[in-house]
């Protein structure tokens, strides 16, 4: 049954994409994937794409590395990390093109930064520069999340060693703390890599004419040109490095395991505290960061509330009205679709994951790993590949909320099917066999045994599920229908028709719920006594 | 086990979910190309006066064009709405709508109606120049008064436009450079490959550029005048030109789908969108387009912006089955520049 739908809404729609783009009159062939290559507009996308997500890679990584050293390593106050956390955890959750409004009315000829306040003439708001901008401030919370745990995880005393044997702070950092850290880089750095090349809507806006990138070209040949073959090879492009990235992190992340397991550390587990001249830069730094982020997220709400940014500035609610009427559609629409997908998508996270860790049963690995696969792969593909599979018979699911919440429930429970598998591998199986060999059954153990101990980790599959089904877009936009449509949707296209007041309304809303639907989960696992935020807050990669 | 059961229990809950039963409220779904801004206040008078419930999603001219063709099999709507006529011309030639001769047809002149009552006309909506007044003035330059103004270095880099896979805007912007050409391919061609450098950004919707030029991060570009005067309207410093050569203007048309589920309701949409009750209205929501229906006068302001300008309509008859074949190759030809 598993099986069924895992084959049914993640490998059935890969095969129909790879398929669509390899099969011509019949036959298999690679005609279609140098036709396409031929094109130079496709080689240049291609390379761009490249080079784009390698950028933000080494730069998102290296930001997150420092907000994560001034977390763990400069004795900051609790208010202080909870403001650090909080400025982290705001790109994450706001749709993914929200910097780039902010970033058209800061740069350029006429920008509120190059030209108000620099003087600079000759700039340009569109290109690789703001592109990349946009994408490091939105993807490197995801590095400074996978690298916090890393840093508070290196065992203290392998430090307090190396300072006993009199080697000097600079030395210790470079020499131990470092290198326990690599496996941490790569994660970070794939991470990052991935998540560039699967966003099509900050290039979309920014990139301009000179700087065609891969995801947007193919968004661009779907859904203007219907050109399902073209969309399907230039997403197998895509493809091929984003396995070799997710094929590279499993291994990387399965080797990344020994930084944490060195024993319990002793009572006194506090980490070496760095000196003072590396912490005024390093906060430096954070605080420049942390300024740049507030006065986006200013920005947008400004332009929220005036008339006509640029031109009126007049205070309205006027863009919030339209929100709340026309826009109260695809308000309901996505409040509904992630209402039904936040149940399914947490029990198919548990399921899984339980299965996973407490069975043995044959396939249980290639199963993981299928599973895993819609959320590794970059959302265009998994989008394009719902399209082509369920347009037609034998199972027409296109024009349905159905498609929507499938692709959500297989492209995101996967955080909670992981989160679930580090839950379950915390805890001893004795407890369940005791229930077994006392006579309960196997359903009864995991309801009244197992589903308690993995509450924490269905939490935060929820909250997974229900921010992503309110800030994703690349899979999506391909499903939306004269049924169901989204709000993420509804802010791109507003963005595209720069009505951007009611796009910079949206944005807000969509923030402000967040906030609040992901804080009652928070206080729910303060009180089940759990450290699940991290889990929750780890995983929304993507 | 568990997992068998709530599987189950979901799908079935999902295909209930996906089934629910067509309200008893007569309905009707259509895909606009017009903006949301333009096309709700229309429907919402068209729903107040009718009784029909109109559902509608937005999309730009190429993709709802092309939504419409994937689902010929099974056709999702009942009437597209608004959008150039180079869309509707390519839609008959996919054979994607039915013919509807509604009450106004005999009324308007030729270009505003297909023949076989495939589409009729609602609007006019000509192309302009649309340009930001503080770049001219730092540049020391005119609006634009000829297409060949648009190479001037100035230019380099500094103009937006939509793109020609997405937008009627850019369709028929490509139309209107073959026409001041005399239908010479390989001239026109030439010359968007030397306006080439001048572009900032392709947009994936006709009006996408107008902030950026309103806020001066763009110099300038080439819009529908419903999108230019709004800009100017929300207090914008810009400046709209026609070219001497002159410009295309496109018949904006309506259409009912070929198999649509509530034809009946669709009709109605078509009868009153091109009759004066909906032309009317432009004016009083300050909404740029012509009316294409005779009886209802062009709103003053507009008629004077319009009064000089050469304006030539783009015709359907060449436009349509040219269409695909001009998008594609622009796409080859000047997407990737020089």
């Amino acid at each position: 049954m598993l099986w069924l739908g895992v084959g049914l809404f993640v490998l059935y729609p890969l095969a129909m994409l790879l398929l669509r783009a390899f099969l011509a009159e019949g036959q298999l062939s690679q005609g279609p994937l140098f036709a396409m290559l031929g094109e130079r507009i496709h080689r240049q996308s291609l390379l761009n794409s490249l080079i784009l997500a390698t950028l933000v890679g080494g730069i998102g990584t290296a930001l997150g590395f420092v907000f994560a050293l001034a977390a763990t390593r400069c004795e900051l106050s609790a208010p202080a990390r909870g403001a650090l956390d909080a400025l982290a955890f705001l790109p994450l959750i706001s749709p993914p093109f929200t910097t780039s409004i902010a970033i058209i009315f800061s740069f350029g000829p006429r920008g509120l930064i190059t030209h108000d306040l620099l003087g600079l003439t000759g700039t340009s708001a569109y290109g690789l520069p703001t592109t990349l901008l946009s994408e490091v401030l939105t993807y490197f919370p995801l590095a400074y999340l996978t690298l916090k745990p890393v840093l508070a995880g290196i065992d203290p005393n392998l430090e307090d060693m190396a300072a006993s044997l009199r080697a000097g702070g600079w030395r210790i950092f470079r020499t131990v703390t470092l290198p326990l850290c690599i496996p941490g880089f790569a994660n970070a750095f794939l991470l990052l890599f991935a998540a560039s090349l699967a966003d099509f809507a900050t290039p979309l806006i920014l990139a301009g004419s000179n700087f065609p990138v891969l995801p947007t070209q193919a968004y661009l040949q779907i859904t203007g040109l219907f050109d399902f073959k073209g969309g399907a090879v230039l997403s197998f492009v895509l493809l091929v490095p984003a396995m070799v990235v997710y094929l590279l992190q499993r291994w990387w992340v399965a080797r990344g395991h020994y930084v944490t397991v060195t024993g319990k550390v002793g009572p006194r587990a506090l980490s070496r505290p760095l000196p003072t001249a590396a912490r005024i830069p390093l906060l430096a730094v954070c605080s420049a960061l942390a300024v740049v982020i507030a006065y986006f997220y200013a920005l947008l709400f400004y332009a929220s509330v005036v008339k006509a940014f640029g031109a009126d500035h007049s205070f309205t609610l006027a863009h919030y009205r339209v929100i709340f009427t026309e826009g109260l559609k695809a308000i309901r629409d996505t409040l509904i679709i992630a209402g039904i997908g936040m149940p399914l998508g947490g029990l198919f996270g548990v399921v899984v994951g339980y299965l996973v860790t407490r069975k043995r049963f044959p396939g249980r690995h290639a199963l993981e790993m299928t599973v895993m696969l819609n959320y590794a792969l970059p959302g265009t593909i998994v989008g394009i590949g719902y399209l082509i599979a369920f347009n037609d018979p034998p199972i027409v699911l296109t024009g349905t909320a159905a498609i929507i919440v499938a692709c959500y429930v297989f492209r995101y429970a996967p955080t909670g099917v992981r989160a679930t598998i580090a839950q379950l591998q915390q805890i001893d199986p004795s407890l369940e066999e005791a229930s077994t060999g006392m006579g309960a059954g196997s359903f009864e153990t995991f309801r009244r045994v197992t589903l308690p101990l993995v509450l924490p980790a269905f939490f935060a599959g929820l909250g997974v599920m229900f921010v992503r089904s309110l800030t994703a877009i690349s899979a999506t936009i391909f499903l939306i229908s004269i049924g169901w449509t989204l709000i993420t949707v509804r802010i791109l296209e507003n963005m595209t028709e720069l009505a951007l007041g009611p796009a910079a309304a949206f944005s807000v809303l969509v923030v402000a719920m967040v906030f609040a639907v992901t804080g009652l989960i928070a206080l729910l696992l303060r009180r089940l006594r759990a450290p699940g935020t991290m889990a929750l807050a780890g995983s929304m990669g993507g | 086990m568990l997992a068998r059961r709530t599987l189950i229990g979901a799908g079935l809950g999902l295909a209930a979910f996906a089934a629910l039963p067509a309200q008893a409220q007569q309905t009707l779904n259509a895909y606009s190309i017009w903006p949301e801004n333009w096309a709700r206040p229309m429907l919402e008078a068209f729903e107040k006066q009718s009784g029909i419930k109109v559902n509608f999603l937005r999309f730009s001219s190429g993709e709802a064009l092309a939504r419409v063709i994937a689902e010929k099999g099974n056709p999702r709507i009942d009437v597209l709405f608004g959008g150039p006529v180079e869309t509707f011309a390519a839609g008959v030639k996919e054979d994607v709508f039915q013919p509807h001769k509604p009450p106004a047809f005999g009324e308007l002149a030729a270009r505003f109606k297909d023949a076989g009552g495939m589409w009729t006309a609602i609007a006019d909506d000509p192309l302009v120049f649309m340009t930001n007044s503080k770049f001219l003035a730092d540049n020391k330059l005119q609006a634009p008064q000829s297409w060949n103004d648009l190479l001037h270095p100035a230019y380099k880099n500094m103009l937006q436009m939509a793109d020609a896979r997405t937008s009627g805007t850019a369709v028929t912007r490509i139309f209107s450079i073959l026409e001041v050409n005399g239908r010479d391919e390989a001239k026109a061609f030439d010359f968007m490959k030397r306006m080439r450098p001048s572009i900032q950004l392709y947009t994936k919707s006709g009006g996408g550029g107008t902030l950026p030029v309103g806020l001066g991060q763009a110099g300038g570009g080439i819009f529908f005048i419903v999108d230019a005067l709004d800009t100017k309207a929300k207090g914008y410093d810009v400046q709209i030109s026609f070219p001497k050569e002159g410009i295309g203007t496109a018949a904006e048309g309506i259409a009912l789908i070929k198999g649509a589920k509530n034809p009946e309701a669709g009709k109605k949409l078509i009868d009153w969108a091109t009759s004066p009750a909906m032309q009317t209205l432009f004016a009083a929501h300050k909404i740029n387009f012509v009316p294409a229906h005779p009886k209802v006068a062009t709103e003053p302001s507009l008629a004077a912006v319009l009064k000089d300008a050469k304006i030539f309509p783009i015709d359907d008859a060449y436009a349509g089955p040219n269409r695909k074949r001009v998008v594609e190759r622009w796409v080859n030809e000047i997407l990737p520049g020089g």
